[in-house]
């Protein structure tokens, strides 16, 4: 398996997202709140004339209200003909995953199991591949 | 010409396109079933659309021609080249007279008998075949049919075809792709315009960008245009159902458009037409009662058939009111249990709502008995159905012995659409400003607050409407913790007709949005329709007012608060004559009556054009006359301008200040000097001049127009009738025709005018040419008393009322 994954860091682990998902990165500076969205969605952000939702991972993996990192950098992702920007703590490199995801005996712990595709292998090590279909879906809508 | 014709020309040139290889095959071999097939269904479909139209001839060679093969396809005839060489010619006349109805011209008349006997099997068995018929002595009109006749017409028919408008048919997806394009260099061009004034002047660089966006904004709008039409085409149509199923079930229907500027995507249109057909049958069939009922129940003997359209983000909400019997839930819900779809206890345990959204499930019908248009099986629940399979949704809203509203909202692809940006918490907003009534400071005097339990009220011009804070509605503050008075207030009204103010902390602007969807889980919140981007690259959310309505339960709580309680306040209110207190530009307070108020405008100095003495303003893209202006200088910015209606014209008055709204002490004193003055009168022991209303609108002959009103005849052989009294009439608030068959409220007549009354009128006003009155006539007027005529003018008027 040599898919490319966008290695990140969430929730102060690391975390990969299918870099064939993934439109581009972007630095984020300036997001407009959204009142009465739910928790996990931060706002719209402008890309390119183009408004994006801001979903924050950690809050959308369900790990509330803790101490983010200062990154503003988030993954431009499309589901369902709507963009959405997936605000991770740290963006870094593209590297190549070296297994395909499996899944990791007693699961990956609350939240995680829930956006996760599974563990992969990659150069820096096991990885987690979020499922960007489920992260965008909030934290809700998968408990329900 | 009519767009039915023009779609009914292209789809009959679509299908001959299409069938021209067919006919060509066909011919090779007429055995053919398939051919035979698809050349019925063309002369089919076009005698079909023929009956639609007056088009007896095209009917006539159709209806031969379908007769002729319909006989070949049951067996009765063998198809032979005779056959197949008079169907072609046939079809070639059809396509001749299409070409004569685009150009909107006569097709010379003759030679159809001619083709119609060619089809005659008999001819064949005579030996004739359709040339010979042609050369035949004993049809001489044949020899000027389609031969010699085509060619004659070649010639013109190039020449028309260059003057001729032509139009293709497209995809719809390709016109999606396109607008989408658009719209997305729409948003481009705004982050580029943004980026431009960051980086300063440049003028070499503004010069071709300002041509980009004038281009841009070109073709924006003729894309567009290519998908949208005016709601106003399906709303054409309706008059006539309306008509028709009043008539055959002996009822008395008026109906009342509204929003007919309103666009919608063709498709959608087309898509909406059986529903809405069905809820007007329903309306006109079940709804409202005869005249005989509707008399005993107090109503007026005519029932009223209302279509309101307002479009918010991207929806197009329809609501289809009339002022019948309303829906009875009780009835509604023991049919359900009959036919089995609810047990008692389920029934029991529904709100009124909840029974009256019964009438969409299947297999319900309150028809008491089956009439020739209603009650057939056909019900609501497929009306639900077919909304909802265009992405749509329909609600019911009825009050028993009122009448019922259904309220459709239908999507949008795309849309643009005209938008108040307000602000809350730090943040803007989108409201469609169609829904925009009115806007008020909280601060103004004429605004007070009140609680009922925990609804907040407003109280404005004598109405009570519900209140809400933007801040409360999301979230950002905390109920109680709002500051009232230095709220702007937004008057909304819903398509339902419901009113409720929203309460924001400022208004900032009007704009042009591009709305664009948002994602679901933001949808969920109820709150907002959609996003767009602000000029300066930030996003904006649109808010989703119907919705929020509902949420807070306005829709429903409105009918007895706006209609119930304020009326009496407003019948004793209006006894005590009230009007609304102003400073003109020169800063002096003035008045004017209250009822002429419609409401109040506030636009930038640019949307007002004045060149010599004509004084334009702008306001929601249509050109009011603007008057107040003999009193100072507008101001820079902002002007204030009072909207004023006498019921069917408007024109706006600038004003330094709205101060007030009071009630006239005394009588008015009137005033000669001033003539733009109708008196004096005190207020609060000041006197303050009262403008004349009827001589504002008496020299605004061609203000615009609103709303429908009391009609009046004018003899229509008289110029000064036309150029003396018109302007009059208009001013007291009548429609003026001159159409001698049309049954008016009002007629004026000249004495000395012999020419005689075609049509009676309800009140008839005689002038006469000289000051005193001749012998034996005590109802004349003298045709220069302003006063009386006025009077006896509105005497007519409340007597038609009464």
């Amino acid at each position: 398996m040599n898919d490319l994954l966008l290695m990140c860091l969430i929730a102060g682990r690391r975390a990969a997202i299918s870099a064939a998902r993934v439109q581009s990165v972007i630095e984020i500076d300036q997001i407009t709140p959204i009142p009465g969205a739910p928790d996990f969605i931060l706002g719209l952000t402008a890309m390119r004339s183009q408004a994006l939702t801001v979903i924050d991972c950690q809050i959308a993996l369900g790990f509330g209200g803790q101490d983010r990192g200062s990154g503003r950098r988030a993954a431009v992702v499309q589901v369902g003909g709507h963009s959405y920007a997936l605000l991770v703590e740290e963006a870094y490199d593209v590297g190549e995953a070296r297994s395909d995801p499996i899944e990791v005996p007693g699961g990956f712990g609350p939240g995680w199991q829930m956006a996760a595709r599974g563990m992969v292998e990659t150069d820096c090590g096991p990885t987690l591949l979020i499922d960007v279909d489920a992260l965008v879906a909030g934290p809700v809508a998968r408990a329900a | 010409m009519d767009d039915l014709l023009a779609d009914f020309v292209a789809e009959t040139r679509e299908m001959l396109e299409a069938s021209g290889g067919e006919i060509v095959a066909w011919e090779a071999d007429p055995s053919d079933r398939a051919r035979l097939d698809t050349i019925f269904r063309f002369v089919h479909t076009v005698k079909g659309n023929c009956g639609f139209f007056d088009f007896p001839r095209l009917e006539k060679l159709s209806h031969a021609a379908e007769d002729a093969l319909a006989d070949c396809r049951a067996g009765r005839r063998e198809a032979d080249r005779g056959l197949v060489s008079a169907v072609l010619a046939i079809i070639d006349r059809i396509s001749e007279m299409i070409d004569s109805i685009e150009a909107g011209e006569d097709h010379p008349d003759g030679g159809d008998d001619a083709l119609i006997a060619a089809l005659n099997p008999h001819r064949d068995a005579l030996g004739m075949s359709l040339d010979e018929a042609h050369k035949s002595p004993e049809t001489p009109q044949a020899a000027a049919a389609s031969p010699a006749e085509g060619k004659a017409d070649a010639a013109p028919k190039a020449a028309r075809g260059a003057s001729v408008q032509r139009t293709i048919r497209l995809p719809t997806e390709l016109l999606d792709e396109v607008m989408k394009g658009v719209s997305d260099m729409v948003l481009a061009r705004n982050d580029l315009a943004r980026r431009l004034r960051d980086a300063g002047e440049h003028p070499e660089i503004d010069g071709p960008f300002d041509r980009l966006s004038t281009i841009l904004a070109e073709v924006r709008s003729s894309i567009t245009r290519m998908r949208m039409q005016r709601l106003e085409h399906l709303f054409t149509s309706l008059p006539r159902l309306v008509r028709d199923l009043s008539t055959e079930l002996g009822k008395q229907v008026m109906v009342d458009f509204e929003g007919g500027e309103v666009e919608l995507d063709r498709e959608m249109i087309e898509m909406v037409r059986d529903p809405l057909t069905h809820i007007i049958r329903n309306a006109i069939d079940h709804g409202l009662e005869g005249p005989g009922e509707r008399i005993k129940s107090g109503k007026h003997e005519i029932g009223l058939l209302k279509f309101a359209a307002r479009q918010s983000g991207n929806q197009i909400t329809l609501a289809i009111s009339d002022d019948g019997r309303g829906i009875d839930a009780d009835r509604l819900a023991a049919k359900a249990v009959t036919a089995g779809i609810y047990s008692q206890a389920e029934i029991d345990e529904m709100s009124d709502r909840r029974k009256h959204h019964l009438i969409f499930e299947p297999g319900l019908s309150t028809a008491e008995k089956v009439s020739s248009v209603s009650g057939r099986g056909v019900g609501m629940d497929v009306v639900r159905a077919n909304i909802e399979r265009v992405g749509g949704s329909i609600d019911v809203t009825t009050k028993p012995g009122e009448g019922t509203s259904f309220h459709l909202k239908l999507p949008l692809t795309l849309s643009i659409i005209a938008a108040l940006t307000v602000g809350s918490g730090g943040q803007r907003y989108a409201i469609p400003r169609s829904y925009v009534e009115e806007i008020v400071f909280g601060s103004s005097d004429h605004v007070d607050f009140a609680e009922a339990g925990d609804r907040r009220l407003v109280t404005f011009r004598g109405k009570r409407v519900p209140c809400l804070a933007l801040g409360e509605i999301l979230g950002s503050e905390g109920p109680g913790s709002v500051d009232w008075a230095s709220m702007t207030l937004v008057l909304i009204r819903l398509a339902s007709n419901d009113v409720f103010a929203l309460a924001v902390d400022r208004v900032y602007d009007h704009e042009d949005v591009v709305v664009k969807p948002i994602a679901p889980a933001i949808m969920e919140t109820g709150l907002y329709a959609g996003t767009t981007l602000l000029d300066d690259g930030r996003p904006m959310m649109l808010l989703d007012l119907p919705s929020i309505a509902q949420t807070h339960r306005l829709v429903d709580e409105m009918r007895s608060v706006a209609r119930t309680l304020p009326e009496d306040e407003q019948t004793e209110q209006r006894k005590a004559r009230p009007v609304m207190l102003f400073t003109g530009l020169d800063g002096r307070r003035r008045a004017v009556r209250l009822e002429l108020v419609r409401r109040i405008d506030t636009i930038s100095r640019e949307a007002i054009d004045i060149e010599g003495s004509r004084k334009q303003a702008v306001i929601d893209g249509a050109i009011f006359s603007l008057l107040g202006l003999e009193y100072g200088e507008l101001p820079d910015k902002r002007c204030r301008l009072l909207r004023l209606s006498d019921g069917e014209h408007e024109v706006v008055y600038a004003v330094s200040e709205v101060l007030d709204a009071a009630d006239m002490e005394g009588e008015i004193v009137p005033s000669s000097a001033d003539p733009a003055v109708e008196g004096v009168t005190l207020i609060g022991g000041e006197p303050v001049p009262v403008i004349d209303g009827h001589g504002l609108f008496a020299a605004q002959g061609t203000a615009r127009k609103a709303g429908r009103t009391a009609s009046c005849r004018l003899p229509a052989n008289s110029d000064w009738a036309r150029t003396i009294l018109e302007p009059l009439v208009e001013a007291a608030g009548y429609r003026v025709s001159t159409e001698a068959e049309e049954q008016t409220d009002v007629a004026i007549e000249l004495v000395d005018d012999d020419s005689p009354m075609a049509s009676p009128a309800r009140h008839v006003i005689r002038l006469r040419p000289e000051p005193a009155p001749a012998e034996n006539d005590d109802e004349s007027i003298y045709r220069y008393d302003r006063e009386a005529l006025l009077n006896a003018l509105k005497r007519a008027r409340v007597g038609k009322t009464a």
